[in-house]
C-alpha cells in the first residue's frame, strides 16, 4: 500500500507535471487509446462485476487509513481550500450512497431491469413478455467537470462506468484534485476500469483541445453556468450528445409548526449543515432559508439560532481560508447589510467574528437572494409557501432542491406545491448537499440520458 | 486653528490645507495631524447632517473619533441605496451618477456649487502635477462659475518653453458633460479642458444611454495633431481606448504621434465593449499610437469620491496609486476586518476631505496591494455589488 505521502503513478495526463502542454494531437490519441481499452476491457464486463467493484471501493473510501482518503484528508485542504473536516463530510455522504444495493436501485430505476446492460431482458414489472430490450452507452464519453464541488463528477464517472464508457474527464485548471484521486482510486483496485479513464485539466474554453475531445466524444456531459454550456452545444459536432447541467439554485423551507416544538435548534442545525456542506459552493446548497412566520419562534429568531449553530460548526468543520476575492465579496456584502441593518428594523445580521467564516441576514423582504456562498445564507420571513414561491419566482426555471423542514399531511402537501411550481427535488432539511445515488440530476434521468436503447419483439 | 462647527468653515480651512499642501513641503508630522484635525471634524459634521450616515455610525457606536482610522467608512454601494447626502434636495443642483449601462439602480453623489467647486478644485492641481506638469493653465477657467472664492493660481501660469511653443492638442474620448451631465469623469474633463483649453471631446452617448467613440472625429484629431507635429494627450476610458486601438489594429493604422504625447486611462470597463488586459492595453497604445509606456498614466476614481489617484507622474517610473494629500488610502483585508500587511491583498478604503457633502469614509470593493506609499489595483470583489433592490440575473 502507498504510504502516507502518496506519491501517485503518472496513469493520467493530469499526472504530468506542471508546466507540461497539451496539445490537441494528445488528447485525440488518448481518446483512441481509451476506446481501445474499453473494447478490450469493459465492454464484455458484466453489471454484476462492476457493481461488487464499486461497492468495494465506496467501503475503502470511508475507511479512515485508506489512503487515498487520508491524502484527501492531508493535501486536500491546501488543494481545494476545503478544510478537512468538510471533505471528510462530503467524501462520507458520497461514498455511503455507493454501495451494490444503491447501485443496483439505480438500475433497476432507470432501466427497469438490473441486466439490461448485459442482455436483452423484458422490464421486471412484465417478466413473460416477449417484448425486450437492451442498452448501450456511449463508446466515449466526456465529462466537462464543474470548478466548484467534486461530487457531481465522481458520480458521473460512476455512471459512465456502469454504461461501459470509455470516459475522459476534463477539469478547470488546479480544480482536478478529487476527481484525479477518484479515477486513481479505481485504477489501483482494478487496472482495466482504470484503463478506461482519462483525467486532465486545462483551461474552460481553451478551443482546439476541446474540439480534439468533442471529436471524439460521442457523448458530453457538462456541468457550469449556462453560458459555458451555450459554448459547448455550439462547439459539439453533430454526432455527439450532450447531457448538460446547468446553472442551479437552492433554498430551504421551514413550515411554521417544525418551529412548534420543543427543539427549534435543531431545525436550525440541520439548516447549518445543508449551508456548510462543501462551503455551501454546490448547486445543492441553500442561499436563502424562507422561514414561515406564525410558530413559536418566527424567521428572526430562526436566524439567530442558525447563526449559533453556524459557529458551532465553524468549530467542528471550519470554512478554511478564501481567496482575497471570495473574501473580500463577503465582506462586502456584509458591510452592505450593516448600513441597511442600521437603517431598518427589518434587516438583522450576524456574522463570525473576526473572520468571514459564517454570516446570516435576516430579512422580511422574501425576494430570493442569489448569496455570495461560502456560508453567507439569508433567512427571509414568510407568511405562507406562497410568498415564498413568489419571492423565488424568479429562479423558478433554476431551482434544483428545496430542503424542507415540516412533517406529515402538510409536509406532503407542501411537498406537492414546491414540485408543481417546478421544484427538481424536495428533501429534508439538513439533506440538501446528500442526494441519493439514484437521483434524477436537474429533473433527469440520469443514466437513462446516457443510453441508447434496442429493443427486440421476439 | 478654530473650531469647525459648520460646513462652511470647514470647507475655508480645508482650502487652506489643500494650497498649503501644493505650495510647500509640509512636514509630515504637521501633515498628518492636520489631516486627521480635518478629518474628525467633517465626520462629526457628517454624523450629524447625513442620515444614512449618523444612523450607521450609531449602530456602529462610534460617536466621535480621535484618529481618521477609526472612521465609519460607508460601503460605495451604500449611494445606490440611500441618499448619501447632507444637503436638502432644494440645494442640490447637480447629482453624479456612477456609470453602466447594466446596473438598475445608479450611485447617486450630490452637490451643490460650493462642494462641485471644491470638486473641481481637488481634481485639477493633483491632475496637472501627474499629467500636465509644466503645461500651462490656458483656459484660465473661463466658462467656469463660482471662482471668486478660490486661491491664486498664478503660479500655474509660468509656461514651460516646450508649451509656450506648442501647446497640447487634448483629446477626450469621453462625451462632453454637456452631453453627459451626470458623469463625474465628463464633468472632471470639463473642468480639464475649461483649466487647460483647446480640447475636443470625442465621445458620444448612444440612443440607450451608452458611451460611444465617434472614430471619425477621433482619428481627425490624431492625424491633425500628428501632421502639425503637436502632441497630442488621450483622455478616456479603458473601454473607449480599446475601440480606439481596436480600430487602429483592424485598419492597420499606426499613430506616430510627436514627442511629449501621452495617454490617460480611467475606470474600469463596465461591462462593456471588448475587455482587455492593463498590460495588453497598455502595450497596443504604444504600438498603434506611438505613446511610450513612461507617458500612459492610469486614474483611479469613482462617482463616490471627489478625488483621484494616479498611478504615476508623467515620464517618471511608476509607482502605486496616490490619492493627494487631501485623501488618503488603506488597504484593508476582507477576512479580519484591520489595515492589510504589505503585499497582502485587501479592500481599498479612501478618507476623502473633499467628500464634504457626503459621506469622507467610503469602502470601496476594489482590491489592492499597498507598495510603499501607493497600492496596486488587482481586481473586483466577488459577486461584485449586493443589490438591494433585487436579483440580477446575470450574477447566477
Amino acid at each position: 500500500m502507498i504510504d502516507k505521502s502518496l506519491t501517485l503513478p503518472g496513469y493520467f495526463l493530469a499526472d504530468l507535471p506542471a508546466g507540461a502542454e497539451l496539445t490537441p494531437g494528445l488528447i485525440t490519441e488518448a481518446c483512441q487509446t481509451l476506446k481501445r481499452n474499453r473494447a478490450r476491457f469493459l465492454e464484455g464486463r458484466t453489471t454484476e462485476s462492476l457493481i461488487q467493484r464499486l461497492d468495494g471501493i465506496g467501503r475503502d473510501w470511508l475507511e479512515a487509513d485508506y489512503p487515498f482518503r487520508r491524502h484527501v484528508l492531508e493535501a486536500g485542504p491546501a488543494a481545494t481550500g476545503f478544510s478537512a473536516a468538510v471533505l471528510a463530510a462530503g467524501l462520507d455522504s458520497f461514498f455511503r450512497q455507493l454501495t451494490a444495493e444503491n447501485l443496483e436501485g439505480l438500475l433497476r430505476q432507470e432501466l427497469g431491469h438490473a441486466h439490461r446492460l448485459d442482455d436483452f431482458h423484458p422490464g421486471e414489472h412484465e417478466p413473460g413478455s416477449t417484448r425486450v430490450a437492451l442498452a448501450r452507452g456511449p463508446e466515449l464519453l466526456a465529462h466537462i467537470a464543474p470548478g466548484n464541488i467534486p461530487n457531481a463528477v465522481m458520480l458521473n464517472l460512476v455512471l459512465g462506468l456502469l454504461a461501459r464508457s470509455a470516459q475522459f474527464v476534463k477539469c478547470a485548471s488546479g480544480q482536478a484534485f478529487l476527481p484525479r484521486l477518484f479515477a486513481h482510486s479505481l485504477y489501483e483496485a482494478d487496472a482495466k476500469l482504470g484503463a478506461c479513464i482519462e483525467v486532465a485539466e486545462w483551461p474552460g474554453g481553451t478551443a482546439s483541445l476541446e474540439a480534439a475531445l468533442f471529436a471524439q466524444a460521442d457523448c458530453v456531459a457538462a456541468t457550469g453556468s449556462d453560458e459555458t454550456l451555450a459554448s459547448i452545444r455550439k462547439a459539439l459536432p453533430g454526432h455527439a450528445r450532450l447531457a448538460g447541467y446547468g446553472t442551479r439554485v437552492s433554498f430551504g423551507f421551514v413550515a411554521k409548526e417544525a418551529l412548534d416544538g420543543r427543539h427549534p435548534e435543531s431545525i436550525a442545525a440541520r439548516a447549518a449543515l445543508d449551508v456548510a456542506a462543501w462551503n455551501q459552493l454546490g448547486c445543492l446548497s441553500p442561499h436563502v432559508i424562507y422561514v414561515e412566520e406564525g410558530g413559536r419562534i418566527g424567521a428572526e429568531g430562526f436566524a439567530g439560532l442558525l447563526a449559533e449553530q453556524l459557529e458551532a460548526l465553524e468549530k467542528t468543520h471550519p470554512r478554511g481560508g478564501l481567496a482575497a476575492r471570495e473574501a473580500a465579496g463577503i465582506a462586502s456584502r456584509r458591510s452592505f447589510y450593516e448600513v441597511r441593518a442600521a437603517h431598518s428594523p427589518e434587516t438583522k445580521m450576524w456574522a463570525s467574528p473576526e473572520s468571514t467564516a459564517w454570516t446570516v441576514v435576516w430579512d422580511m423582504d422574501a425576494r430570493f437572494q442569489v448569496s455570495c456562498l461560502n456560508r453567507f445564507v439569508y433567512v427571509k420571513a414568510v407568511h405562507g409557501v406562497d410568498e415564498a414561491l413568489q419571492g423565488a419566482e424568479v429562479v423558478r426555471d433554476k431551482t434544483s432542491t428545496v430542503g424542507l423542514a415540516g412533517s406529515g399531511a402538510r409536509a406532503a402537501e407542501l411537498a406537492r406545491q414546491f414540485a408543481r411550481w417546478g421544484a427538481r427535488r424536495i428533501c429534508p432539511l439538513g439533506e440538501m448537499q446528500r442526494p441519493p445515488l439514484g437521483w434524477r440530476h436537474d429533473g433527469r434521468p440520469a443514466l437513462g440520458d446516457l443510453l441508447t436503447w434496442s429493443e427486440w419483439e421476439k | 486653528m478654530s473650531l469647525i462647527v459648520s460646513f462652511d468653515g470647514f470647507v475655508a480651512q480645508l482650502r487652506a490645507f489643500m494650497t498649503r499642501t501644493q505650495e510647500q513641503t509640509v512636514p509630515e508630522a504637521e501633515l498628518d495631524a492636520e489631516f486627521n484635525r480635518l478629518a474628525a471634524a467633517l465626520f462629526a459634521l457628517q454624523r450629524d447632517a447625513v442620515p444614512i450616515y449618523g444612523e450607521f455610525c450609531a449602530k456602529r457606536k462610534v460617536p466621535s473619533v480621535a484618529d481618521w482610522r477609526e472612521i465609519p467608512a460607508l460601503p460605495a454601494a451604500e449611494f445606490k441605496e440611500y441618499e448619501v447626502t447632507s444637503l436638502p434636495p432644494a440645494e442640490r443642483t447637480h447629482v453624479f451618477h456612477s456609470s453602466g449601462t447594466t446596473q438598475l439602480r445608479p450611485s447617486r453623489h450630490f452637490h451643490n456649487a460650493q462642494s462641485l467647486a471644491l470638486y473641481e478644485e481637488s481634481l485639477l492641481p493633483w491632475f496637472r502635477r501627474h499629467f500636465l506638469p509644466g503645461w500651462a493653465a490656458i483656459g484660465g477657467g473661463g466658462d467656469r462659475t463660482d471662482r471668486s472664492d478660490r486661491t491664486d493660481r498664478s503660479d500655474r501660469m509660468i509656461c514651460n518653453p516646450q508649451s509656450a511653443i506648442r501647446n497640447p492638442q487634448l483629446v477626450i474620448l469621453t462625451p462632453s458633460p454637456a452631453e453627459a451631465p451626470h458623469s463625474s469623469l465628463a464633468h472632471m474633463f470639463g473642468t480639464v479642458r475649461a483649466e487647460f483649453g483647446g480640447a475636443i471631446f470625442t465621445g458620444r452617448v448612444n440612443g440607450e444611454g451608452a458611451w460611444a467613440l465617434d472614430l471619425e472625429q477621433t482619428l481627425a484629431a490624431l492625424r491633425a495633431a500628428q501632421s502639425a507635429g503637436q502632441p497630442a494627450a488621450l483622455l478616456g476610458t479603458a473601454s473607449s481606448f480599446v475601440s480606439l486601438l481596436d480600430h487602429c489594429q483592424a485598419a492597420r493604422t499606426a499613430f506616430r504621434l510627436a514627442a511629449g504625447s501621452r495617454a490617460l486611462e480611467t475606470g474600469g470597463y463596465k461591462g462593456r465593449g471588448r475587455a482587455m488586459p492593463k498590460r495588453e492595453l497598455r502595450q497596443m497604445m504604444t504600438r498603434w499610437l506611438g505613446i511610450p509606456e513612461s507617458h500612459i498614466l492610469a486614474e483611479y476614481g469613482m462617482s463616490e469620491l471627489s478625488s483621484q489617484a494616479y498611478d504615476r507622474v508623467i515620464a517618471e517610473a511608476g509607482g502605486g496609486f496616490r490619492f493627494p494629500p487631501w485623501a488618503r488610502a488603506r488597504i484593508i483585508s476582507p477576512e479580519t476586518g484591520r489595515e492589510a500587511e504589505d503585499g497582502e491583498t485587501g479592500l481599498v478604503r479612501v478618507v476623502d476631505l473633499a467628500n464634504v457633502r457626503s459621506a469622507l469614509a467610503v469602502q470601496t470593493e476594489d482590491l489592492a496591494v499597498r507598495r510603499g506609499e501607493g497600492f496596486e489595483l488587482t481586481g473586483r470583489a466577488a459577486g461584485a455589488a449586493a443589490r438591494g433592490c433585487s436579483l440580477m440575473l446575470e450574477e447566477l
